[in-house]
């Protein structure tokens, strides 16, 4: 297990050489002057704290733009290991401190979607897979697939439209209200909690639709296998035999899948904190994005691609813990 | 080796068996048990077909998706409208009408233009005929630096410009005179003076290119002539220096003094001398003849008929005879012009009033005079009347013409104007400056027009029909779709088969290019591309290319991981074995053998891919950084109206669309998902 773990942990390591490479590669062959015209803009902007000079000079010690890609892409590399990660150019702070800042938002907000995920779509997968065919799996599989299908844009703008324009009910975007300085100290948890309502609806049902399909093709499975078959035959009550011998053996690749999605609630909500502007990580890495803030996205990326790979691991991982059956080699 | 299709054969048997049965049925009899004809046996692909057509949200999803591409790709040959085309309508826009006020400024024409008028006077005419008017003054002589100029009230409102002639008399002050040219070639000095002893021997030493020498005290100067080898000599002479004959008497001294106290203008025995500084000298000059140049007026002219263009001499001549005898030609017409109740009328050769010139102009807010002479003059009255009663405001009730987009008035059939009755609104806005403003009817884009018959979906924005815009996205939109779907399957087949082909460090090689590619996350560098096209200004098409290529770079590696993970269980079937042993090339065998097998899951893969394909796509062109406007694609068209007044307002704009792309995708996956449990019945769950 120690031995199929550390392997495996050397083995990402070295996807991650190469993925930054590639992104390295890419910000390397930015359109030339790009750069240039940033590191201007930023040097000129009011209240800036270093000049143009500087800037550049702290993108080169940093990036090793002004040399080879390789041996850039090792100074870069070098000075990410130490923990140098510079000076977002956007927000004009260490980019760990705007990191800091925001990706606590983003996590609150993953969780809670998260949570009511499991909530809505476990529940209904299950239910669909007992009654195959019938009117609700019918239902399910359709919702599920509206689910998939709906673009995230659309979806948030229908809720925006129904229930900030029409009820009247939330903040069209933002995370505070308008005199969200004179409320309390629980008012004002409450009025951020009330701004994030619509963001989580809207990132639940964007990832509903898969874990439903995904419950449902799994408990399918478990209830053709023949254990549930040789269970059903000695005349265990049906009950029984969904939520003892079925549920617990979809469990499996649940766990494994949900486990393995875990890392990803830091990742933030690209399109969705951006549309509802919370000030999320995902909100933030946008910004620095369509802003061309070389440190901020270098970092945001090595971040997400981090935990995408620390998902995979673990689902491979817990897939073992949770299945005896499993042997790790 | 004869050739054995158990299809035709059993085909034609069921042919043979359903004529007898049918007529053992004509006779009575039944049909047998083992009857050939009650056993249908299907082809794989009719199979796949039967299944595929069981599953009614496969069905569904078809039509859906079939119904799309009439749409998009038929719909637009069908539509009238273009996908660029603007719609323009006519509607009511409250304008600032016109301006009506009381002329200050006096506007120059030419009477004689061949005589030049100095810039400087010019520009100040306006201030000098103020200066008249504020001291009652008939007269005025103005001195540039070139000429005099003389400015003469001719009926009130009406001033001319003339220029004098000048001839210069003298220059008082330290004036420098060339005294002479000095030839070396000829060694001779030609005097442009009086002859100066002592100054032609003095000259013949002359050396370098420029220097002084002293005669009796006189300092001269030389430069370089114009000639070669000759040299201009000057000296500095003190007091006056006559140009031409010497006036004698008092002039002397009276100039002497003018001069020293600047001032510009002297009589000297009746004759007017103006003087004109010009650097230490101050030069003389005697006034002669003069002559109008220009005629300078606060009138303005309204002819009769509308939007009639008047030349400048026009008028010139206009003002002209109206300080003289009163008539006058103009393009080979006579006029005559007459003044009545403080307005000039003018009259044509047929005694019919052509024009009239009023220090009131009233004009369209623009600054041109297309208004009507009626319409002018009710707005003077009007005015007039708002004035008397100590107003500030007035209304009055008028018919303008309805205006088209270039600004041009609309004229039916018979060339008269369409009218549309409005009413106007007076305002002060200045001492004697008033603005009219009005309900006008202007030929306008259409925009955000709500849906019609004539636009089912209503108007955008920009005034495009969405219907068209929509049509014409979803050619881009699914072609997109389409195009990254093939370039993905492509690259994953090629690197796929290799890999589960080969084996070995070559499988392992792939895979890990694979692994490192399925972690790379895309939507980020699609946004960090669009940015950055965004900041080189790509081509729209260009940067469409760039994007489908990008795509389709990112989104291989997962068909290359399901045609290895395929290729690796069939290379190990008996086929593949025979395939080896008939010595069939390697790459007939992957790509001939092996990839077909991978079809069914390919096809499937592809299926789901292209709704997720169409999803970025739109995603990426509604945050901007896909797919540019004018170009449409579904997600621009919901880009356009996403501020939060838009989207609250043209709800049926986005809507549509929205829904549009949310049923693009879903038919996809339908099918997708019809497709793979037609394929393979037994994972049918």
């Amino acid at each position: 297990m120690f031995k199929y773990t550390a392997k495996r942990l050397l083995y990402s390591v070295l996807i991650l050489f190469f993925v930054m490479f590639l992104i390295y590669v890419l910000m390397y062959n930015m359109p030339s002057g790009y750069i240039e015209t940033k590191a201007r803009e930023l040097a000129s902007r009011p209240g800036a704290t270093k000049s143009y000079a500087e800037w550049l000079a702290d993108l080169n010690a940093q990036y090793g733009m002004n040399q080879g890609v390789v041996q850039g892409y090792f100074t870069w590399l070098k000075s990410a290991m130490t923990g140098k990660w510079g000076d977002s150019w956007s927000w004009t702070i260490p980019v760990t401190k705007e990191f800091h800042n925001t990706v606590w938002y983003s996590f609150i907000l993953g969780l809670v979607s998260f949570i009511f995920e499991i909530l809505i779509a476990i529940p209904l997968g299950i239910t669909a897979a007992k009654k195959q065919y019938s009117f609700v799996d019918y239902f399910t599989t359709v919702v599920s697939m509206i689910c998939i299908s709906m673009p995230t844009f659309f979806l948030a703008t229908i809720l925006k439209y129904i229930f900030s324009v029409k009820l009247g009910w939330f903040d069209l975007s933002g995370m505070q209200g308008r005199n969200y300085m004179n409320l309390s100290q629980f008012g004002k948890f409450l009025d951020v909690a009330k701004h994030f309502v619509l963001p989580a609806i809207t990132l639940t049902i964007i990832n509903i639709g898969g874990l439903m399909r995904y419950t449902r093709t799994n408990m399918l499975e478990v209830l053709n296998a023949d254990y549930i078959r040789t269970a059903r035959a000695k005349g265990v009550p049906e009950k029984k035999v969904i939520n003892h011998h079925a549920f617990r053996n979809t469990l499996i690749p649940l766990v494994t899948t949900l486990g393995g999605s875990l890392p990803s609630l830091f990742a933030g909500a690209l399109i969705t904190e951006t549309l509802f502007s919370i000030r999320g990580i995902g909100f933030a890495s946008y910004q620095s994005m369509i802003q061309g803030d070389i440190p901020f996205i270098m970092f945001y990326l090595a971040f997400i691609s981090i935990l995408t790979l620390l998902g995979n691991l673990i689902s491979d991982l817990l897939y073992a813990v949770v299945d005896p059956r499993v042997r790790l080699s | 080796m004869a050739s054995y299709d158990l299809n035709e054969v059993l085909k034609k048997r069921a042919a043979q068996q359903a004529k007898a049965g049918a007529d053992a049925a004509a006779q009575g009899g039944e049909v047998d048990l083992g009857d050939v004809s009650r056993v249908k046996v299907l082809s794989p692909g009719r199979q796949v077909f039967k299944r595929f057509i069981r599953n009614r949200l496969a069905v569904f999803g078809s039509v859906v998706l079939i119904i799309l591409f009439i749409f998009s790709f038929f719909g637009p040959i069908l539509y009238p409208y273009g996908q660029k085309q603007i719609f323009y309508k006519y509607d009511y826009q409250n304008v600032n009408y016109a301006l009506a006020k009381e002329n200050t400024g006096y506007n120059g024409y030419d009477v004689d233009s061949a005589i030049e008028v100095e810039r400087s006077v010019a520009n100040a005419m306006n201030s000098n005929i103020k200066k008249m008017i504020e001291t009652d003054m008939q007269e005025m002589t103005v001195v540039g630096k070139e000429g005099s100029y003389l400015i003469r009230l001719e009926i009130p409102g009406v001033y001319t410009l003339s220029s004098q002639e000048l001839t210069p008399v003298c220059s008082v002050g330290n004036t420098q005179v060339k005294v002479g040219t000095w030839s070396m070639i000829g060694k001779t000095f030609a005097f442009d003076v009086d002859e100066i002893p002592g100054v032609a021997q003095a000259a013949a030493s002359i050396k370098g290119a420029s220097g002084s020498f002293e005669v009796d005290g006189q300092e001269y100067t030389f430069t370089k002539g114009a000639k070669p080898k000759t040299f201009d000599v000057f000296t500095v002479m003190d007091g006056v220096v006559y140009t031409g004959e010497e006036p004698g008497g008092e002039f002397e001294k009276t100039i002497e003094a003018a001069a020293a106290s600047g001032e510009s203008e002297i009589t000297v025995d009746d004759v007017t001398y103006s003087l004109v500084k010009d650097g230490g000298n101050t030069d003389v000059y005697k006034a002669g003849a003069s002559q109008v140049a220009r005629v300078y007026t606060n009138y303005t002219v309204d002819t009769f008929e509308t939007g009639l263009k008047l030349p400048d001499d026009f008028r010139a001549s206009a003002l002209m005879a109206a300080a003289a005898d009163g008539s006058f030609s103009s393009d080979g017409k006579d006029y005559t012009i007459r003044e009545e109740d403080a307005e000039l009328v003018i009259y044509d050769a047929d005694g019919r009033e052509f024009a009239e010139m009023t220090p009131f102009s009233v004009r369209r807010y623009s600054g041109e005079d297309t208004m009507s002479y009626d319409l002018k003059k009710a707005i003077t009255a009007k005015v007039q009347e708002m004035v008397a009663s100590g107003e500030h405001t007035a209304v009055l009730n008028a018919e303008i013409p309805v205006q088209e987009e270039n600004g041009a008035y609309s004229v039916d059939e018979e060339g008269n104007y369409i009218l549309n009755e409005t009413e106007m609104k007076i305002t002060q806005r200045l001492e004697g400056e008033y603005v009219i403003n009005c309900d006008q009817i202007n030929y306008v884009i259409d925009m955000f027009a709500a849906p019609s018959s004539s636009h089912i979906l209503g108007t955008d924005g920009d005034g495009f029909d969405v219907l068209a815009r929509v049509m014409y996205g979803g050619r881009i939109s699914l072609m997109v779709g389409f195009i990254v779907v093939i370039i993905e399957t492509i690259l994953g087949v090629i690197l796929g088969g290799i890999a589960g082909y080969f084996g070995g460090w070559v499988d392992n090689l792939i895979m890990r290019m694979v692994d490192v590619f399925y972690c790379l996350p895309s939507m980020p560098i699609m946004i960090i591309l669009g940015a950055m096209m965004d900041a080189i200004r790509l081509d729209t098409y260009l940067r469409l290319m760039v994007m489908m290529a990008a795509l389709g770079l990112m989104g291989w590696a997962g068909v290359a991981r399901l045609v290895r993970g395929q290729i690796l269980s069939l290379r190990e079937q008996e086929f593949m074995v025979a395939t080896e042993a008939t010595g069939i090339r390697i790459k007939d065998r992957i790509f001939k053998h092996l990839v077909p097998n991978v079809m069914p899951q390919l096809i499937v893969t592809a299926t789901m891919g292209l709704g997720g394909v169409i999803l970025t796509e739109s995603t990426l062109s509604f945050l901007g950084l896909g797919v540019k406007h004018p170009l449409a694609t579904w997600g621009t068209i919901i880009n356009s109206v996403s501020s939060a007044s838009a989207m609250a307002h043209y709800a049926f704009i986005w809507i549509p669309v929205g829904l549009l792309i949310c049923f693009t995708v879903i038919a996809f996956n339908f099918v997708g998902d019809g497709l793979r449990d037609a394929y393979d019945p037994k994972a049918k769950r």
